[in-house]
């Protein structure tokens, strides 16, 4: 196990050393890059280049990517000049609010949909099945950002039960959570709906494996070959449950833009439309790194329950 | 008669990976031996003994470490790619039906292709489909059908079509039948035994069945983990076996005659079933540690081939120290 | 796999008389049986997918939703006579269902209907045309790395794996925030977004597929890498391909209603559905139906690609 923990963990490295270099790539070579929020059309050329120079945008890219690494890993993602703060300091505090919000939704999500999943899994057919279905399709179909609209325009502007917007993690215990409803609900129904559909997948494959008839044989209880059915079904679920904690992240950025939550999300949002890259590239930098380091978790975590993954390592 | 085929010292290794280790494995090991032309030889072993790195090498399609290969006359490279006038010299039938034709493809543009491939025209392409169409036993309205349409025998008999629209002198068959049903086994051996004789074909044909063997070859080898241990015609071969290895091969073959049952005296006394791995394979004989008549000998000096009669060689000690 | 029943033909043995008349009769009797077991149909791996998908209720009706939308915003002049870009304010606001506009009409007084036959061109160009890029260049990346098994292969997967360590989404916003905004660029986002994930599935695939014994065959008659590629391997690669492209629409066109939503894709006032949607944002609670509308069009369409792409992987399952 330890071997395999090992080399997971010497796999991720060249995959965020190469998350880094896309990152850089896209603020520094693409059209809209860095430097052109920084310049503006009605500078003089010698002007233009005095600024080139002092952000050492004429030295060769690999150097200048060298020099930005360098300072990222010492925590310092440059300054944003629209919103006069360090970047690194925008994003510290942004990023205990997506996690929050991106957590909760990926517990329920996850559980919800493994729920759905299993239940319909073992009872294929019926009508909770079939709404299983129904639900986990309008999941994955429904643009969250729309869902959030419908949510917003029911239980806020209609029932007016929960507030509209805003992180209200300070004041006390059920502020927090009605401020959390909303948010949750809108970004996590597509988790639940791909978890739901792996997951029954997965039961209704080991279901119809011949250990289960096995099981059965020996006289075990239903509730205990149940038991053996979801262990063995987990695996996948597993897989997917870190790509989908990845969509979470990517899509706080919709989810809180429109429930103004001030999260890593809600930052990019107002840093797009100020045209402040370095936010962007920063925002991105940290989604990123999070998102490869919780799918290492996730991947110890499997090696840990499914012995067949410790064994495809070596 | 000078032989069609000649295989001198053939050593073929593959890079593995195992338990997170580099290792080699080695699949075909200083391999030797002869193919008259318009004969067949059998080539015979349990699974992973290289029957079948041996039958790619000798194609072409797997290329030999060391050794040399001798064709009709003239010496053809092992450790490079052969061109396509080369490689349509010598064909394969392949083992499983149901993977080697294109699932994509009908039954004419799977035998088509090699003509294509070798420049061919239309209509010479056309007029060769349907000869070796009929004349492997398979109606024309067949033609536009896929593979998924056809039974295991039909696609064998397909395969079989395939390997000769090239004309080819030698046909390499790799478990041609093993996959199939007893009774359609007999009625594809019987096809290969005419098309033999219609063709002047040679035949390599590998095979763990010794039963399917012995019916079809003229001269026989047996390999073992990588190695020919002996080789010989088959009638002398299946009368009277001299290596250890082919004893035991021949006491595990099923027979119907109960006087000729040796299920009451088993020839290996030594644990006959664990087949060493190929990557680190015993030092000395390769079969020692599951012969029965192993001496301290056998584990510190490879034994080499030695003749013991008209075309027959065993490599085992018992031969070497009389 | 099922092997498939295949008749016994009969041969000159069968019905061997004496006298010729019973020879001859022998004879057509042995024809006919011939000829009655010989007429099945020749059947493509892509005919019998049609066939079997066109038994598929839920399948056909999705894909003639398909159709229906994309026939809609083709002929949308031919459909409405309303201008999507120029309204009436005296009209704004109008409720879906009101004499003259089917669909209401938008803050500005614009006919909805319109917008959204309009708007459907766009909407469905940013689905269609990343999902239809992606499965050109992943397919060749995927099928070159799954042949060249050396250092090209590798680099280029490993390349797709840290393209892949983005959430999908983060990943076309930060392309999209680079390149700036723009239909052209949203479609470039959503490319660049599903490229490592077909290559995935082909490089995959294509592993599957290059170890089978019709690829050896097709060596052993000569036959170049690039030709065995495109003859022997990319035909059995496709379908798995086509199978995960199709369920690709509905998420890129989810993904560019995402990015205009956020002030990244097509440039306003052109009708994209989900800038529309932003734009409407702010009418949810006066006029929600008129809200909803684009919206719901994104649903449906994403709903239909999906239902479309099940039915696809279950006629192409039974592996031929």
């Amino acid at each position: 196990m330890l071997r395999v923990a090992v080399l997971r963990i010497s796999m991720a490295v060249p995959i965020l050393f190469g998350v880094s270099v896309i990152v850089f790539l896209l603020m520094n070579v693409l059209p809209g890059s860095a430097e052109a929020s920084l310049v503006s059309d009605d500078m003089s050329a010698a002007e233009r280049q005095a600024i080139r120079d002092e952000l050492g945008l004429n030295d060769p890219l690999p150097l200048r990517y060298l020099h930005w690494l360098g300072d990222a890993l010492q925590g310092n993602l440059g300054y944003s000049a629209q919103r006069r703060r360090d970047v690194s300091d925008l994003l510290m505090q942004a990023w205990g609010n997506t996690a929050v919000l991106a957590l909760v939704s990926a517990v329920f999500g996850i559980s919800l949909g493994l729920w759905l999943g299993y239940v319909a899994g073992t009872r294929r057919g019926t009508l909770i099945d079939r709404l299983t279905g129904v639900l986990s399709l309008s999941g994955l179909s429904i643009p969250s950002f729309f869902l959030a609209i419908i949510l917003l325009a029911v239980f806020a502007g209609w029932l007016r039960l929960l507030p509209s917007g805003g992180a209200n993690l300070d004041s006390g215990l059920l502020m927090a959570l009605r401020s959390l409803v909303l948010p949750v609900l809108s970004g996590s129904l597509i988790t639940m709906a791909i978890t739901a559909r792996v997951t029954r997948a997965s039961i209704v494959d080991v279901a119809g494996a011949d250990f289960v008839e096995t099981l059965r044989a020996k006289g075990l209880s239903e509730w205990e070959v149940r038991r053996h059915i979801l262990r063995n079904a987990i695996s996948p679920v597993l897989t997917t449950s870190g790509v989908q904690i990845g969509a979470l992240l990517g899509g706080s950025v919709l989810v809180e833009t429109i429930f103004r939550w001030p999260g890593m999300g809600l930052l990019v949002f107002t840093a797009i439309s100020a045209r402040d890259l370095l936010v962007v590239q920063g925002a991105t930098l940290v989604i990123a790194v999070t998102f490869v380091l919780l799918n290492l978790v996730v991947d110890l975590l499997q090696a840990w329950i499914d012995p067949r993954v410790r064994g495809a390592v070596s | 008669m000078a032989d069609l085929l000649e295989l001198i010292d053939i050593s073929k290794t593959f890079d593995v990976r195992s338990g997170g280790r580099r290792a080699t494995l080695s699949a075909v090991d200083h391999v030797s031996l002869t193919v008259r032309p318009g004969t067949t030889l059998g080539i015979v072993g349990e699974s992973g003994c290289g029957k079948s790195t041996l039958a790619r090498v000798i194609v072409g399609l797997h290329l030999a470490d060391d050794g040399e290969l001798v064709f009709d006359g003239k010496q053809m490279l092992t450790g490079k790619r052969r061109t396509p006038g080369e490689l349509k010299q010598m064909q394969m039938v392949f083992q499983d039906p149901s993977s080697a034709l294109n699932p994509r493809a009908t039954i004419s543009e799977s035998i088509a292709f090699p003509l294509q491939v070798q420049g061919a025209s239309k209509s010479v392409i056309a007029e060769r489909v349907a000869t070796v169409m009929r004349d492997v036993g398979l109606p024309a309205a067949y033609a536009s059908r896929y593979p998924h349409q056809l039974s295991g025998g039909q696609r064998q008999r397909v395969n079989i079509a395939r390997a000769l629209a090239l004309q080819p002198k030698l046909v390499v068959l790799d478990e041609a039948v093993s996959a199939l049903d007893k009774s359609i086994q007999a009625q594809v051996l019987n096809l290969l035994s005419d098309l033999q004789d219609e063709y002047g074909l040679t035949y390599v044909f590998i095979s763990h069945d010794l039963n399917v063997v012995r019916y079809l070859s003229d001269d026989v080898a047996v390999m073992y983990l990588g190695q020919v241990v002996e080789q010989g015609s088959a009638q002398q071969l299946y009368d009277e076996p001299k290596h250890p290895y082919t004893q035991l091969l021949l006491s595990s073959v099923p027979t119907l005659d109960p006087a000729e049952s040796t299920r009451d005296e088993p020839v290996d006394t030594a644990d006959s079933t664990e087949i060493p791995s190929p990557i680190d394979p015993p030092s000395g004989c390769r079969f020692r540690t599951r012969c029965p008549f192993a001496t301290d000998l056998c584990a510190q000096v490879v034994p080499v081939p030695i003749q013991v009669g008209e075309g027959r060689t065993v490599a085992c000690h018992l031969y070497t120290t009389p | 796999m099922t092997e498939a029943v295949v008749p016994t033909l009969l041969d000159k043995s069968f019905g061997a008389g004496t006298t010729a008349a019973d020879r001859d009769e022998a004879a057509r009797r042995r024809d006919e049986w011939n000829a009655a077991r010989t007429s099945e149909q020749p059947q493509s791996f892509w005919q019998a997918t049609l066939r079997r998908f066109a038994t598929n209720k839920v399948g056909v009706v999705a894909a003639g939703i398909v159709l229906l939308l994309v026939l809609g915003a083709i002929f949308a002049p031919l459909l409405t006579s309303a201008d999507p870009l120029i309204g009436k304010p005296l009209d704004r606001l109008q409720n879906v269902g009101s004499p003259g506009h089917l669909l209401g009409t938008d803050e500005q007084g614009r006919d909805m209907l319109a917008r959204v036959l309009y708007g459907g061109r766009l909407s469905l160009l940013a689905g269609f045309v990343p999902t239809i890029g992606a499965a050109l260049i992943g397919t060749a990346i995927g099928v070159t790395s799954g042949i060249m098994r050396g250092a090209v292969g590798t680099v280029l997967m490993r390349t797709m794996d840290m393209l892949y360590a983005f959430p999908a989404i983060l990943l076309a916003i930060a392309v999209g925030a680079s390149l700036g905004p723009g239909l052209t660029n949203t479609i470039i986002a959503v490319t660049i977004v599903f490229v490592p994930p077909v290559a995935r599935v082909a490089e995959s695939a294509t592993r599957r597929v290059v170890v089978q014994e019709f690829v050896e065959a097709a060596r052993l008659s000569g036959a170049s890498t690039l030709r065995v590629a495109r003859t022997q391997v990319l035909p059995n690669v496709l379908n798995d391909v086509i199978v995960y492209a199709s369920g690709l629409v509905g998420v890129a066109m989810i993904i560019a209603a995402s990015l205009s939503f956020l002030g990244l894709g097509s440039a306003p006032p052109a009708p994209e559905w989900g800038y529309m949607l932003n734009s409407l944002r702010g009418m949810v609670s006066v006029a929600p139906l008129v809200a909803i509308v684009p919206g719901f069009f994104i649903f449906l369409t994403s709903v239909a690609f999906n239902l479309a792409s099940d039915a696809l992987r279950e006629a192409m399952d039974s592996r031929l």
